[in-house]
């Protein structure tokens, strides 16, 4: 109490009801939450990447397979002594396991993968080697992440774009034929975007040959950068419009019906009978109460795009991540499945925990840490 | 709604005009090179104006080219189920990759070209261990006569019409459906074909009296045991090419027919292997597993199989093998004849007659379809293959890869990847793919021989091969001699393994005061100008130190004291020392070496030893070695995967990645000082100033190519775009042959063979037959063939005799039954087939007639 009698409020009282104090122990906890979410995540993925441990007796039995095969093959190891022929035998193998890291106990080898992804120490691939030849998984995923963000973000940003203008425009035309148009185009995105990636490259490489059927670049690539540049767009296309096309008319019925609902809002109808012109109602009752949800969609689109299309790459033979990721999912080659997850894991995270900051920045209704 | 079925309808009709368009894609889009009529197509009727005069035969201009036929080969990466499409397109000229005989007859409805190749074969592999396992059930497969019956109980016709578009072979025999070593032994092969043909009510027969020996009974129509079923585990294998799921599926039927309760695991490869490799047989974790192997190589020699497919002893030491309890006669047959514990090819013939019979007895495994695979290729294009290895397999395809009439040109070549490893020759990539782009840009000794497996001179003048008496060694060329000698005695002089501390061979004395013998001597002789026309891809001439360097290497990577010293090398070099004996450059020029060994074949050529800077997966001049020593004597840089693995380095690569900078440092230090490697003894082939020209040369090549890959080939590496997988190989000008110095290899001379006679015979007369044998028309000449074989089947088709047809001339051979041997034919249908072996190829060719025997 102070000498006017009021109740005096500690400093420290004090400091932990300021805002600052608030965000800074949401931000804090957030972080720890998302830190052992993403631990929990990670380790879980190489748990399941080793199938628990029976990928240790899958890659045995398949070194085992592979060498006495090899061994086989030898002519010269025919003039060798059953025995010493099976002690060269178990040589090999020994040596091969040890390569792989078979020798070393699965839990130390999990607790070393744990502890490498955290630290983003992403260490060296077991089988696959990138294309420039190297076994380090960061060289491996960064040489396909060009072709990936070229090709995802291509593709993605476009679909996304496309969708919420269209939508919006839509949400105007509410029973147009375009409206009914979109509607009923809109179970065309049951189809994958491979499924349209072989019809495109039958229509427009094998029939029409006016666009390639696969790869990056021409063979042999152009040597001038801007013949580098339009020879990879012209091989952009198929791909591209194959992902588009899979999710286009049930991205934008998905929109258009999100705004709708908030068009319907009375407020807006409010506006409406205030004669408002149409754009000021789009900006400001429509689009920005929706932000939230349209920012949170696109940092998610944003951070999907390192993940790559797995069977649309495949199709056009695109080198991408998601190629990489499923070859090394075939091999079980643990330190590479692991080094893609952690990045997205880590890419995830920090998208929440921006998101969180930015709903508060474009909604006054949201407060950090309230 | 109505609307909505209005789009639907709308979109169906979509959906279906893309399906109509994509199945109306032209069969062959003409352009004017394919639809060229292919040259050796004779016009249907010739209309003739005038009386003919003198046909005017077009003079044949001889061939000026050096090296390659092309100017470029463009390779890139396509997917296997795009192959056909873009040869249809034409956006790509050769699909180098053998595509599964299943997509055969969509190659041949395509109009395209292709090269028939060896694939997979596949059988039944069963565990031997029982008859009873661990747990107390059953394994109807620890008795041989069950395994044995399985024979009977597959058709194998249906399974290669039916799976295999009738592209592949039926296979009972261990060793190669229609290979060079079933030519040998065609008798025993018919006759143990049509002894283990398709026979439902035979397998059941010898199944059920077997099952109820081992204490099953029938209840119901199913198989139990102790009142329990007898339930088959069977491992079938979906992945792969596809085949094996409706094989597995098939055979468990036939089980299931006859009363078996099968229990169908459909496992991954990586799924089966620890099942039937990784678990003991006794466990009985499996019954038996849709296996299969593979051979890329045309094998003349197949006198181990027997070994390393059935017996305990085999070489892939695998506890499968090791449960089996074969025949002690077959243990010994297959041991002995996988050591060459014979004296005399009839020796062997007999012993391998005999052990074909007791492999089927045996039956651990129950061979079922000899796969080939196909690689396309559009008709304008001509290449040699290899009858084993096909396109990209093949050492022969550079030197004979065309456009039909027409010398340059760029080639577009695709296959299924491409650098998937780091390449470099030591102990790089040897992905098919790879290698066979590298094997464009090297050159060697030999050139093996697509057809035959033997070899041919490419770079060496003669070879003369000695061979310690009493081995069954034989020569079929002229251009190697075989000789027998009591003893072979290694120079005491001879290099037998490398000091890597004084960097120094050690010599035979040195090793051994009391002197060192060996099997096999060869002497080859290299031609007296090799050094002078023979160049590097950067312009160096070859020299002695590059046979040196390569020599070297062999055993310094295995040595401790080495300063490249990978542990990985050692079981190779183990398994290498085992047979070596010594080596000695008797002359350098012209260059002369004798190699000394225990190791041998049967065929002198492929004993002909040819020292060459060709390490196990590519060429290299002694200083691209010496520059890659120096990065991984220095811990930057390593040759093996294993040794980078463990070292924590970056596996040295060639052509690209982070090697080239680490490479290009070190070529900079080691041309500033001149740099010998291995001075001890590369000093006496080296000078300061041969290497500075060296190095001088490889930085030219390094600053334009941007890579350090140089060959002798008829073809360079220009550049490779290791991220966009596409490389591009050139015409290396100053290669010394001429481009059609291989052409007399233009494809595969198998023979035509058709076989007249009277298709009445009256029994107790004699009757003849006429094997009338072509290539293309031709009369096949009598000096190309080997033998004509026949066999005299039965009514009830079983072999009365075989006999070799008599010559009569060019093309033209007789087969004479006599009276003696038709008396002891029964009134009804009989058969004579007919068996060609040529000597252009290994393969031979089959032909049969039908007659009736009339009393």
């Amino acid at each position: 109490m102070d000498a006017d009698g009021k109740e005096q409020i500690p400093l420290l009282k004090r400091f932990t009801n300021t805002t600052f104090f608030r965000v800074l122990r949401y931000t804090l906890m957030r972080i720890i939450t998302l830190f052992i979410t993403v631990v929990i995540g990670i380790y879980l993925t190489i748990l399941i990447a080793n199938m628990g441990g029976y990928v240790d007796q899958i890659m045995k039995g398949e070194i085992k397979e592979r060498i006495t095969m090899s061994m086989a093959a030898d002519p010269k190891s025919r003039n060798l002594s059953p025995e010493v022929r099976q002690k060269l035998i178990e040589e090999r193998i020994s040596l091969e396991e040890k390569r792989m890291g078979l020798d070393q106990p699965l839990f130390v080898r999990t607790v070393g993968y744990l502890s490498n992804a955290l630290t983003l120490r992403l260490g060296r691939a077991i089988n696959m080697t990138s294309d420039s030849g190297s076994k380090t998984v960061r060289l491996i995923l960064l040489e396909r992440l060009p072709a990936t963000l070229l090709l995802m973000g291509t593709s993605e940003l476009s679909l996304f774009f496309i969708s919420v203008f269209l939508a919006l425009s839509l949400s105007r035309r509410y029973g147009s034929f375009w409206d009914k148009a979109v509607i009923a185009l809109s179970p065309t995105s049951a189809a994958p975007p491979w499924f349209y990636g072989i019809f495109f490259i039958l229509i427009f490489a094998a029939i029409l040959k006016i666009l390639p059927f696969g790869g990056m670049v021409d063979v042999p690539p152009p040597s001038s950068s801007f013949d580098y540049a339009m020879s990879v767009l012209k091989h952009l296309i198929l791909p591209a419009s194959s992902l588009i096309i899979s999710s286009l008319f049930l991205s934008i019925y998905n929109w258009r019906t999100f705004f709708l609902i908030y068009s319907s809002e009375d407020y807006v109808e409010m506006a409406k009978a205030k004669g408002l012109p149409q754009k000021d109602i789009e900006r400001r009752y429509i689009l920005r109460p929706t932000l939230p949800t349209i920012i949170t969609n696109f940092a998610l689109l944003l951070i999907g795009i390192w993940t790559g299309a797995i069977i649309t790459e495949t199709v056009f033979l695109w080198p991408g991540l998601g190629r990489t990721l499923y070859r090394a999912i075939g091999l079980f080659d643990i330190p590479v499945i692991v080094g893609s997850t952690i990045i997205y894991a880590y890419l995830l995270a920090l998208t929440v925990f921006l998101l969180d900051f930015v709903y508060a920045l474009v909604d006054p209704r949201v407060k950090v840490g309230s | 709604m109505k609307t909505h079925i209005k789009w639907f309808t709308v979109l169906s009709i979509l959906l279906i005009a893309a399906f109509v368009l994509s199945a109306c894609q032209p069969q062959a889009t003409p352009t004017a090179e394919v639809t060229q009529a292919p040259p050796t197509e004779a016009p249907t009727q010739a209309v003739v104006t005038e009386a003919p005069t003198e046909v005017p035969t077009p003079t044949k201009v001889p061939v000026t080219r050096k090296g390659g036929w092309l100017d470029e080969i463009v390779f890139s990466v396509v997917g296997e189920e795009q192959a056909i499409t873009q040869l249809q397109a034409g956006t790509i000229d050769v699909y180098a990759s053998g595509l599964s005989s299943a997509d055969f007859p969509a190659i041949k409805d395509a109009g395209l070209s292709y090269a028939q190749a060896n694939g997979l074969y596949y059988d039944l592999l069963f565990n031997p261990a029982g008859p009873e396992f661990k747990d107390g059930r059953l394994n109807p497969f620890a008795d041989s006569k069950i395994r044995e019956a399985m024979n009977w109980l597959i058709d194998r016709n249906y399974l290669n019409q039916e799976i295999y578009g009738g592209g592949s072979l039926p296979k009972w025999l261990p060793i190669t459906t229609n290979g060079p070593e079933y030519a040998n032994f065609v008798e025993t092969a018919r006759e143990l074909e049509s002894k283990y043909a398709y026979n439902l009510e035979k397998a059941n027969e010898v199944i059920t009296t077997e099952m109820e020996s081992l204490g099953a009974k029938l209840v119901d129509g199913k198989w139990t045991y102790k009142d329990k079923p007898v339930t088959l585990i069977f491992l079938i294998r979906p992945d792969g090419d596809g085949t094996r799921k409706p094989i597995g599926d098939y055979v468990a039927n036939q089980l299931e027919g006859i009363g078996f309760t099968v229990d169908r695991q459909y496992k991954t490869s990586s799924e089966a292997s620890p099942i039937w490799i990784g678990s003991d047989p006794i466990e009985g974790q499996w019954h038996f597993y849709t296996s299969a192997w593979i051979s890329t190589v045309l094998s003349r020699d197949e006198k181990d199989m027997f070994q390393q497919m059935y017996l305990p002893s085999s070489i892939q030491g695998l506890s499968v093998f090791q449960a089996n309890k074969p025949d002690p006669e077959f243990q010994k047959l297959g041991d002995d004849l996988a050591n060459g514990n014979f004296k005399t090819l009839d020796e062997r013939s007999q012993m391998m007659k005999k052990a074909l019979q007791l492999a089927l007895q045996d039956s651990l495994q129950v061979w079922l379809i000899d796969g080939k695979s196909y690689a396309p290729y559009t008709p304008k294009v001509e290449v040699t293959y290899d009858l084993a290895a096909g396109i990209e397999g093949a050492q022969i395809w550079p030197y004979t890869v065309r456009f039909k009439d027409q010398e340059g040109g760029q080639l577009k070549w695709a296959e299924p990847d491409l650098f998937t490893e780091p390449w470099n020759p030591i102990a790089g990539s040897n992905w098919a793919w790879d290698q066979a782009a590298v094997r464009a840009t090297t050159s060697g000794g030999v050139m093996y021989d697509p057809y035959t497996g033997l070899v041919w001179p490419l770079r060496i003048e003669k070879g003369a091969i000695t061979a310690l008496e009493g081995l069954p060694v034989g020569k079929t060329y002229d251009w190697v001699t075989l000789d027998f000698a009591p003893e072979i005695k290694v120079p005491e002089d001879a290099w037998v393994d490398w000091n890597a501390k004084d960097q120094k061979f050690i010599t035979a004395k040195e090793k051994s005061p009391d002197g060192i013998t060996a099997k096999i001597k060869s002497v080859v002789t290299y031609p007296a100008d090799l050094f002078k026309i023979v160049k590097w891809h950067d312009g160096s001439s070859l020299s002695p130190a590059d046979f040196v360097m390569a020599l070297i290497l062999t055993f310094d990577r295995a040595n401790k004291d080495s300063a490249v010293y990978d542990e990985a090398a050692v079981p190779n070099f183990e398994s290498f020392m085992s047979s070596f004996k010594g080596v000695k450059i008797v002359s350098t020029d012209p260059l002369v070496v004798e190699y000394y060994t225990d190791f041998y074949y049967q065929d002198a050529e492929l004993n002909v030893a040819t020292l060459w800077p060709n390490y196990l997966l590519g060429e290299a001049p002694w200083e691209v070695t010496a520059i890659a020593n120096l990065a991984e004597a220095n811990n930057e840089l390593t040759y093996s995967a294993d040794k980078a693995d463990a070292k924590k380095l970056e596996q040295t690569s060639y052509v690209g990645g982070p090697s080239l900078e680490i490479l290009a440092k070190y070529l900079d230090q080691a041309a500033g000082e001149s740099y010998i490697p291995y001075a001890n003894t590369m000093g006496q082939y080296v000078t300061a100033d041969d290497a500075k020209a060296r190095y001088d040369s490889l930085k030219k090549w390094y600053s334009d190519h941007g890579h350090f890959w140089l060959g002798t080939g008829p073809y360079y590496l220009d550049k490779a775009f290791l991220t966009e997988k596409t490389l591009t190989l050139k015409h290396f000008d100053e290669y010394p042959d001429l481009a059609d110095r291989w052409s007399q290899f233009g494809e595969p001379k198998f023979a035509d063979v058709q076989v007249e006679g009277d298709t009445q015979v009256k029994i107790n007369s004699e009757a003849s037959f006429d094997v009338m044998i072509t290539f293309k028309g031709q009369p096949y000449p009598q000096s190309e063939i080997k033998m004509v074989k026949y066999l005299l089947y039965n009514a009830k088709n079983e072999v009365v005799t075989i006999g070799e047809a008599e010559a009569v001339e060019d093309g033209h051979f007789r087969i004479t039954l006599p009276a003696d041997l038709t008396a002891k034919l029964e009134a009804g249908s009989n058969k004579i087939e007919v068996a060609v072996v040529p000597l252009p190829v290994a393969y031979p060719t089959f032909a049969s007639i039908e007659f009736v025997t009339i009393p």
